[in-house]
């Protein structure tokens, strides 16, 4: 039959036109469009793995950030603790500072008051004495009514500045 | 659906009005001439057959001549087909040349020498032929843009018709040669990926019926039996020691290969029996599916003698029948350049074994 019949003329050009075909393609077509199947297929893995990582970093850094959030607001509670006690013990001090400033004021206050007392008290005593000198000078000059006593006295008052000198 | 109902009313008053026409010309011409009676058979393998020149679409008795190429008892002869296309006979260079018209050689060109017809060595170029060069460079078309979209554009993706070529070829080196092969699927992917669009082109060009197509060339042994040689070649050629090894010496109890060498008789059959079943596979199928279609369009026309209503019936269940049935051999030639590709890539991944790996799968 002749459907079961290879008929040669058919085969050559079948075998001359598939060698042409496939020399054709292996030169000019295969290697590059395999390559770059591959290349592509490579490049969407890489992507994929890519997008994946990415993802897992952004949840990785929220979970971070939100860890940071709190670790700040433990930190800012631990701060206004801080300052809180600080501010007390400052104020304490303070008050401890003052009362101790308060108390030498009041000490040198009660020096001066002293010393002031002391030298008013030397002042009316020099007060009191020249009272007392002029007192005794106008009644000596009542006594000495006369011109000789006067001169003994000018004399011996004389005398005495000399003696003085 | 309105456009898609428009077009099967369409087509179905079509093929009435065809088929009455038909049948009323087979009536009138079995009356007036008295060869009204039609020979299915040989209708059928002159359409499934090789031939000289190409017909046109509706004239049979017209074709696109094509050269014929003979090495006659004194040598080469080239000559259009057009010159022995009526039964003449054709005298070059003092021999004559004729289509023979009965006999061993019926229907091929013989030679007269001494009266007697003598079948000279014949490279014609005829409508297998040139089909066979037309998918040469139908496939070339297909995918050296793709190769040059790539240069151009590089990783970008390539839409439309190259987008659904690479698809293809993605799909095939993918999922069949790389899964198969594995690291050594570059070694053999031009071969294979070849093999495929070859087949694949071939297939669908064959069904369409009028002028760049109709030629039943998958369904022709000589093709698939170039086309599973190779394989054949490829698979033995590069076999590793560990493949021959197994074939000549395997794995089996000791008296099943000394002294009667009942395994390796059974091995090395099995090498030619795989290229064999590769060959009359696609052959068979291809075949098949151009013979349906061609004995659903001729049950018309056998219908149309018994009268005007039986061949209205038949024409429109034929047609509608080898609409789908075309419509189901698009798919076949899909299946078939696909089961080729992969049963080559099975054949050729069995031969590159080796020792160290396991033997998975080694069905035969």
């Amino acid at each position: 039959m002749e459907l079961f019949t290879p008929d040669f003329g058919l085969i050559f050009w079948m075998f001359l036109s598939f060698a042409v075909l496939f020399f054709i393609l292996w030169k000019f077509a295969w290697p590059a469009i395999t390559k770059m199947i591959d290349q592509r297929a490579e490049l969407i893995d890489k992507g994929v793995e890519y997008a994946q990582q990415a993802k897992q970093d952004l949840d990785h850094a929220q979970a971070k950030a939100e860890e940071v959030m709190q670790e700040a607001r433990r930190q800012q509670a631990d701060i206004l603790r801080d300052a809180d006690r600080v501010k007390t013990q400052i104020i304490e001090e303070a008050r401890g500072e003052a009362r101790q400033a308060a108390a030498k004021e009041l000490d040198q206050a009660k020096l001066q008051i002293e010393q002031a007392r002391k030298e008013a008290e030397q002042n009316i005593r020099d007060e009191v004495s020249a009272f007392a000198l002029n007192i005794a000078q106008k009644v000596v000059r009542n006594q000495m009514g006369d011109t000789k006593a006067q001169t003994q006295l000018v004399d011996s008052l004389l005398d005495e500045i000399e003696k003085k000198n | 659906m309105k456009r898609l109902t428009l077009i099967a009313i369409l087509l179905v008053s079509t093929l009435v009005s065809m088929s009455f026409s038909a049948a009323a010309s087979s009536t009138h011409g079995d009356g007036a001439e008295g060869e009204g009676k039609i020979d299915p058979k040989e209708i059928i393998f002159e359409h499934l057959g090789d031939r000289y020149g190409w017909e046109v679409p509706f004239c049979h008795h017209k074709s696109i001549p094509l050269p014929i190429i003979v090495f006659g008892s004194d040598g080469l002869h080239i000559f259009s087909s057009e010159r022995v296309a009526h039964g003449q006979e054709y005298v070059d260079g003092g021999k004559t040349f004729r289509l023979a018209a009965e006999g061993d050689f019926k229907g091929k060109v013989v030679e007269i020498v001494d009266g007697k017809e003598v079948r000279p060595f014949d490279i014609s170029i005829t409508k297998n032929v040139a089909a066979l060069i037309l998918t040469v460079i139908v496939v070339c078309a297909l995918l050296l843009p793709l190769k040059s979209y790539y240069r151009r554009k590089g990783y970008k993706a390539p839409r439309r018709w190259l987008g659904a070529i690479e698809a293809l070829t993605a799909f095939i080196y993918d999922g069949v040669i790389k899964s198969t092969l594995k690291d050594k699927a570059s070694k053999f992917a031009p071969y294979l990926l070849t093999v495929f669009y070859f087949i694949f082109v071939m297939n669908l060009m064959g069904l369409m019926v009028v002028f760049p197509g109709g030629a039943n060339l998958t369904g022709n042994i000589a093709v698939t039996l170039v086309l599973a040689t190779l394989t054949f070649f490829v698979t033995n050629i590069f076999g590793t020691k560990h493949y021959w090894k197994d074939i000549f010496w395997p794995d089996v109890p000791l008296w099943l290969k000394f002294p009667l060498p009942i395994m390796p008789i059974i091995e090395v059959f099995g090498i030619f029996t795989k290229p064999a079943a590769l060959t009359v596979r696609l052959f068979a199928n291809m075949m098949g599916g151009h013979m349906i279609v061609i004995v659903l369009t001729l049950l018309i026309f056998i219908f149309a003698q018994m009268g005007m209503a039986a061949a209205g019936g038949t024409a429109v269940v034929s047609s509608l029948f080898s609409i789908f049935m075309l419509l189901i051999d698009v798919l076949v030639s899909f299946i078939q350049a696909y089961v080729f590709t992969m049963l080559s890539t099975i054949f050729i991944s069995l031969a590159q074994e080796n020792p160290h790996k396991e033997h998975a799968g080694a069905a035969h």
